[in-house]
């Protein structure tokens, strides 16, 4: 590229970014040996005597243990697009302060209960181009769409918007990126695609 | 709501494995073209399995396909638009038949290629970027492709014979302001003719800028835009047009979905008497993009959104096909879900019949169509006749839904 859109953007260094805070390890040892015996449910709690679920009462079944698979929070949508590459510098989007945390929405939540395998969940990632007329910026929403359908399940709608008043054009790269055809279209074009397996081959 | 008006049947097989576009049945034959990929797979609507495939045509993905109607049996003819800008006419003839001509003209049938039946006879070239849908008009004697280079082609048939395949484009249509994502021709019913003004063939567009367009052939033989349906909050992605007549004979009204989640109703408002044009022609500067042309003013077409079907889907409508024999109509997209809807004809209120969410399970359904029923799950004195649900998803699933109204 002849000139950049922005000669000199702000960099963020490794550990300014968000992570997961550590958390505590779950305890596996031998004291939690007896928890099937100690936390099983009392059969005066059971049918016929009682129809109702408690709901306080601890379960035990495998699906929940620590091996159980955690729904997928805004936490994990950053680690799969923050190290995307910008097409313009070699430092990733989240170190451009282009992808934050904040601006990563997931609905239903994650944890919502009655969330099943066909429950349509939809990601909203709003990005804040480095300045006003990056004329990249629909590459940009286009790498974190496609990283994002690559890597989420089915049941997972992405929208990708500009954050309000961070793009001059706002509306039109919005609605470009929410178009399905055109998304589809600009995939097949080779161009475009060596520009957005360049970004995405930083992404672990 | 219980699920009694929509049952699934079983899917068409084998499983496509990838993003499936649009499924076109056949007018009158038990086919079914499923666009996907670079190819078209031809479906046998008796077997339920595949029955040929077009492939090689194209260098990109192939997003529509259309039946050329009027074709005697054995002769099948398909247009084929694909985002690599160009449309692709293609004919496949029943090798019983032409093997019988060979042997009559005392040639060597032997030298027959097995597999690819089709042949990919001619490539229209023109439009400037992704061709988005491509449609035979009712006679067979047009085509019309759209584009994301904002523009409507219309193509005519000037071969000398059924096989020659020669099309000449004879208009190019610029006032979408945005990517055309669809075309409909207006369906061959008595109504359809208003006498004197324009030709009998009329065409609609939906776009990106949010807006239908209708197109007419006026007495000099131009194409021109007679109407500007605006209502919509977002992308047009498609239109359809009534397939029942209307009582009186009135113009058939136009359906609309759209990425807003709307479907609606549009209706011609026709004066009681068709002569007097002069009514529209003060509004017509303005719905014709403000070109002072005096000539176009009297050609305007009043197009009124005369209903909104109940509210169902969230997101983007990719499809709605509306019945020409019992008027009921279905949509789907991007939430997964399959509505259906019927219309009270005194009231002219819409009604939700069913809702059925995940009709392709998690997955984006990017197309619904009626179509006849001919699989042997059918009474043999309903098979022809009886109508049911198809639709198309991003799971490469082709399903059939039977329907109870």
């Amino acid at each position: 590229m002849a000139t950049l859109d922005n000669a000199n953007p702000t960099i963020l260094s490794a550990s300014q970014l968000p992570t997961r805070q550590q958390r505590i390890p779950l305890r596996t040892g031998p004291d939690l040996r007896y928890n099937d015996i100690i936390f099983e449910k009392p059969s005066y709690l059971s049918r016929p005597f009682c129809d109702a679920q408690v709901a306080s009462w601890p379960r035990t079944d495998a699906s929940d243990g620590p091996l159980a698979a955690e729904p997928i929070d805004e936490q994990e949508i950053y680690d799969l697009i923050s190290t995307i590459s910008d097409p313009e510098h070699p430092v990733s989007l989240g170190q451009l302060s282009v992808i934050n945390l904040p601006d990563i929405r997931i609905t239903p939540a994650p944890h919502t209960p009655g969330v099943g395998p066909n429950t349509i969940i939809t990601v909203l990632v709003e990005v804040t181009p480095t300045i006003t007329h990056c004329s990249l910026a629909t590459v940009i929403g286009l790498g974190v769409r496609v990283r994002l359908e690559q890597c989420l399940p089915p049941n997972y709608r992405i929208v990708v918007r500009c954050k309000e008043n961070s793009h001059s054009q706002d509306d039109q790269v919005n609605k470009q990126l929410g178009d399905k055809e055109r998304v589809a279209a600009a995939l097949e074009n080779d161009t475009l695609k060596g520009v957005l397996d360049k970004m995405l081959e930083t992404c672990a | 709501m219980p699920s009694t008006h929509i049952q699934p049947l079983p899917p068409l097989t084998p499983d496509l494995h990838e993003r499936a576009w649009s499924s076109t049945p056949h007018p009158t034959l038990p086919l079914l073209a499923t666009a996907h990929a670079k190819s078209v797979t031809v479906f046998s609507l008796t077997t339920l399995t595949p029955h040929s495939n077009l492939t090689g045509g194209h260098t990109r993905s192939v997003r529509a396909a259309s039946w050329k109607p009027n074709l005697p049996p054995h002769k099948l003819c398909l247009a084929t638009g694909s985002f690599d800008s160009t449309a692709g006419i293609w004919r496949w003839e029943d090798r019983g038949a032409e093997h019988e001509t060979e042997i009559r003209n005392g040639r060597d049938g032997n030298e027959k290629e097995e597999e690819d039946d089709w042949e990919f006879t001619l490539v229209l070239e023109g439009h400037d970027s992704e061709i988005k849908n491509c449609i035979f008009s009712p006679s067979g004697a047009h085509i019309a492709t759209c584009s994301r280079d904002k523009s409507v082609w219309i193509w005519e048939d000037i071969g000398a014979s059924e096989s020659d395949d020669d099309w000449e484009t004879i208009a190019v249509l610029n006032e979408h302001e945005g990517d055309v994502k669809a075309l409909a021709w207006c369906p061959e019913l008595p109504g359809r003719s208003r006498k004197g003004t324009f030709g009998v063939e009329c065409l609609a567009s939906a776009s990106y800028d949010n807006t239908v367009r209708v197109w007419r052939e006026d007495g000099d033989a131009e194409w021109v835009c007679v109407a500007v349906l605006e209502k919509h909050e977002g992308t047009v992605w498609g239109v359809q047009w009534e397939g029942r007549p209307r009582k009186g004979d009135k113009f058939p009204r136009i359906l609309s979905f759209s990425a807003d989640g709307t479907i609606r109703i549009w209706t011609l408002a026709q004066p009681s008497n068709e002569d007097g044009q002069e009514d529209g022609a003060a509004q017509g500067r303005n719905a014709l993009g403000g070109i002072p042309n005096t000539m176009r003013q009297s050609l305007r077409e009043d197009w009124v959104c005369t209903a909104t079907l109940p509210k169902v889907h969230e997101s983007d409508i990719y499809a709605a096909t509306w019945s020409a024999t019992t008027g009921l109509v279905a949509s789907t997209g991007s939430d997964g879900t399959l509505a259906l809807y019927r219309e009270n004809e005194e009231t002219g209120e819409w009604s939700l019949l069913e809702s059925l969410p995940n009709a392709h399970g998690p997955y984006e359904v990017n197309h619904v169509s009626w179509c006849r029923r001919w699989d042997k799950g059918v009474d043999p004195s309903r098979r022809g006749v009886e109508e049911m649900l198809i639709t198309t998803g991003d799971d490469g699933l082709v399903k059939p839904w039977g329907v109870q109204a």
